[in-house]
């Protein structure tokens, strides 16, 4: 296995009572895309917020890089590039005199050249002298990414990068952050509220819901696990429940309606119940398949509507 | 870090607008009372001596570029706080509203260099302005009224100061008033630390600077006790360099009271900077 | 019969000029200061005067006949409202007054014979003056003079090189000075200097150093212009 490079335990952190988070636990190793997933208001922001020192956490151990971020805040956040909620910069300066404050501060010696490089690769030439508030809503996130990029760091945390953008653009995010990892070996952070992004891009992830840590792991195997949540349509429900448990013995979380038939089996099993329920003379309407966990996230979605 | 970022500060007060307000209102109000002096000066410096005149003449030239130094600074020095307090008031309440203290909150600057580096903006921010203000009521007005000897009013009566005993003591006038200015500059970054819009305190510095006032100016005997500690009563501590003779122990009083502010106020900030959860 | 008429002519002669030797006294002395057509002179002013703070203050001074008067200085200098010249205007024409004798004093070791000129006039500016004189120079060593709109100012002269013209080289004026008040807003002080010392004193002082005389040269009337 790779180096960890992040490693966050149980972490903790109230706001005026409100727990925002209660137990949030992950770890990131090099060049993962790792992905943070979980519905809106999970915690998401404030995990990021806590590992970028904006926030400080009630309880819990944030280490980067092998050391803790409480201790080598200056060392951590040198090799750290971040946009945080959408990118706010100066309005009434230029996205390259925005550039140029952010690189005097960055921890690094960043030349005219190499913000001329960055504003070139995010795709901003000809604009870099326009004042920021000219900008469209893609422009200013490609800005973000370059303030993130352009001191060179080790990692880079992006939060919901391509909320807002045309698909054109979520597009060219995605293809920006795969490059990030597989080209120049960057170590990424990706959160998002969406499973089909994260299963696009990210090998390892995590999810959080209510300000804990739910599951973790390779996204291969959290996604494509041969578990799935079947639900058939049938005009018989009892009758193919009832066949149902007698031929097949690992059937779970079987739900039963009016008209439908839900459970979790092994995605090998299905084409078997199907004919096993035709030769039986019961109607099948409609066949839906999920992957365990997809179900399982769209439900907290829509417990939290 | 600290001198990087005092870079940053000041090319984002440079580029905002709202930092030129204070000049141009400094001059227009400046170049107002210049041209309502040179319209109408004399009879407003004979109210000055009208007690005197049934018994002495005053002769020689009374209303010159010294004494409308004097009557500026006397106007403007309750104004010019807030003309302060305009650009310094937003200097971190302002980055939450935007959003950009949360970007900078990410670098790697510890919150103090970073607090700290505002302050000093503040502070040069905050000289120029006095220096301007300098130039415009001393530079300004002694080329259009010429030189001449000070005559002051205070609660003792006339003071007339020879016009070679003068430039020194308005050099350590505006000295003065750069550290009450500097005092009012340190108390609005402090409230904006506390608030994430960009208004507030703005408008908080303000009203302290009203109330202050009002209580120094009452004639009540409770307030007796605080009166010598507010800073709005030590900002007209410049007037003491026109006596004869010069109470410096009264002088150093207000000095170390506005230091003090100016301490407090950047302490108290970095504290609760410190300690904040930027969620903006 | 012949020496009787000469008694009774010396008896008459004398009893005329018994009649105003005020008069000739005075006229003596305005006879004196009119033999000045012109001058200017260099003067030190030294004000000592409550509620007013203030340094020496060097000026020059032009005279030329009859009442025009200028003192130029850079600097400000303070002078009794009552000028120089005032008392001269009045007392150069005979007409404007009445004046007896009323005693003497002694004033610098030197009996002066005091004259006291009664303004004719309702509207005169100077109502009372006493004017204490030098029986054998003729000039005023001591004069306290009540004005109509400035109170009384009392002063004393002294004499040197310029004794012939009537041109005195110290000048002392003290003046009432009445209570001063002022707006708050223009006396506000933080550190109230001074405040608990009130002054008691009702007259102020002005001294003045008169030198460098330079008499009946000729004075352009473009000086006394404003």
């Amino acid at each position: 296995m790779s180096e960890m490079i992040v490693s966050v335990k149980k972490l903790k952190k109230s706001f005026k009572g409100f727990k925002a988070l209660e137990d949030v636990s992950f770890s990131v190793y090099k060049n993962d895309v790792f992905g943070f997933l979980g519905p809106n208001g999970a915690g998401k922001s404030t995990s990021l917020r806590c590992m970028l020192s904006l926030i400080e956490a009630d309880d819990g151990h944030i280490e980067i890089f092998g050391k803790s971020l409480r201790k080598n805040r200056f060392e951590v956040l040198s090799n750290i590039g971040s946009i945080i909620e959408k990118p706010d910069f100066y309005k009434y300066l230029s996205a390259f005199k925005n550039l140029e404050i952010m690189a005097r501060i960055s921890g690094r010696q960043v030349s005219k050249s190499e913000i001329e490089d960055i504003i070139h690769f995010v795709g901003l030439e000809g604009r870099e002298k326009s004042k920021f508030k000219t900008y469209s809503h893609g422009m200013k996130q490609r800005l973000g990414i370059a303030q993130a990029l352009m001191h060179n760091p080790e990692l880079i945390i992006l939060d919901e990068p391509t909320t807002g953008l045309d698909p054109q653009g979520i597009v060219d995010i995605r293809e920006l952050i795969i490059k990030l990892s597989k080209e120049q070996g960057k170590t990424v952070i990706l959160s998002s509220h969406q499973l089909s992004e994260i299963e696009m891009i990210a090998n390892r992830m995590v999810i959080i819901n209510k300000g804990k840590s739910i599951i973790e792991g390779e996204v291969n195997e959290l996604l494509n696990s041969s578990q799935m949540m079947v639900k058939f349509s049938s005009d018989d429900p009892k009758k193919f429940c009832s066949i149902l448990t007698k031929e097949f013995s690992d059937i779970a979380d079987l739900k039963v309606t009016d008209s439908e038939i839900e459970f979790e089996i092994n995605r090998e099993n299905i084409p078997e119940i199907n004919s096993l329920m035709v030769g039986q003379n019961i109607n099948i309407s409609g066949i839906e398949q999920k992957r365990k966990l997809e179900d399982y996230f769209i439900k907290m979605i829509q417990n939290e509507k | 870090m600290l001198l990087k970022n005092t870079h940053n500060e000041l090319i984002k007060i440079l580029a905002k607008p709202r930092s030129y307000i204070g000049f141009i209102a400094l001059t227009v109000l400046i170049g107002v009372i210049l041209l309502a002096m040179k319209a109408d000066g004399e009879n407003f410096i004979s109210f000055v001596t009208a007690s005197f005149e049934q018994t002495l003449s005053f002769n020689g030239l009374i209303l010159n570029g010294n004494l409308i130094a004097f009557i500026i600074l006397q106007m403007l020095i309750i104004h010019v706080p807030l003309l302060v307090a305009l650009v310094t008031g937003d200097l971190v309440s302002g980055e939450a509203a935007m959003g950009t203290l949360r970007m900078m909150g990410t670098k790697p600057i510890s919150r103090n260099s970073f607090l700290l580096s505002k302050f000093l903006a503040g502070a040069i921010y905050t000289f120029f302005l006095t220096l301007w203000l300098a130039f415009l009521s001393l530079i300004v007005g002694q080329f259009m009224f010429g030189t001449g000897d000070l005559i002051v009013l205070n609660s003792d009566g006339l003071v007339i100061i020879p016009e070679y005993d003068i430039m020194w003591r308005y050099g350590l006038a505006f000295c003065l008033a750069y550290l009450s200015l500097l005092s009012i500059a340190t108390m609005s970054i402090c409230f904006s630390v506390f608030s994430d819009n960009s208004i507030g305190p703005i408008v908080s510095t303000m009203a302290v600077i009203i109330l202050f006032t009002i209580i120094g100016s009452l004639d009540v005997s409770t307030f007796d006790y605080i009166q010598p500690f507010l800073i709005t009563t030590h900002m007209a501590s410049w007037r003491s360099l026109f006596e004869i003779p010069i109470p410096y122990d009264a002088i150093m009083d207000s000095i170390i009271i506005l230091f003090v502010h100016i301490i407090g106020f950047t302490l108290l900030a970095l504290w609760w900077f410190n300690k904040k959860d930027i969620n903006t | 019969m012949k020496y009787i008429l000469i008694l009774i002519i010396g008896l008459f002669s004398g009893a005329y000029t018994a009649q105003n030797p005020a008069q000739d006294l005075l006229n003596k002395v305005v006879e004196k200061t009119s033999l000045v057509n012109d001058y200017s002179a260099s003067v030190l002013i030294k004000p000592d005067v409550p509620m007013i703070k203030s340094l020496p203050v060097k000026a020059k001074i032009y005279f030329k006949k009859k009442d025009k008067f200028k003192v130029v200085s850079k600097s400000i200098a303070i002078l009794p409202k009552q000028g120089f010249t005032d008392v001269n205007v009045f007392l150069s024409n005979p007409k404007n007054y009445m004046v007896v004798e009323a005693g003497a004093k002694v004033i610098n070791n030197t009996t002066t014979r005091l004259l006291t000129v009664i303004a004719n006039e309702s509207s005169s500016e100077i109502i009372l003056a006493k004017l204490y004189v030098h029986p054998k120079h003729y000039v005023i060593l001591e004069s306290e003079i009540t004005t109509r709109n400035s109170g009384t100012v009392k002063v004393n002269y002294k004499y040197s090189s310029q004794l012939s013209y009537g041109l005195p080289s110290q000048i002392k004026f003290t003046v009432d000075v009445k209570e001063f008040k002022m707006p708050k807003s223009f006396s506000s002080n933080p550190h109230k200097v001074g405040s608990s010392k009130k002054s008691n004193r009702k007259t102020g002082v002005i001294l003045l150093d008169i030198s460098n005389y330079v008499v009946n040269q000729g004075i352009s009337d473009a000086i006394f212009k404003n």
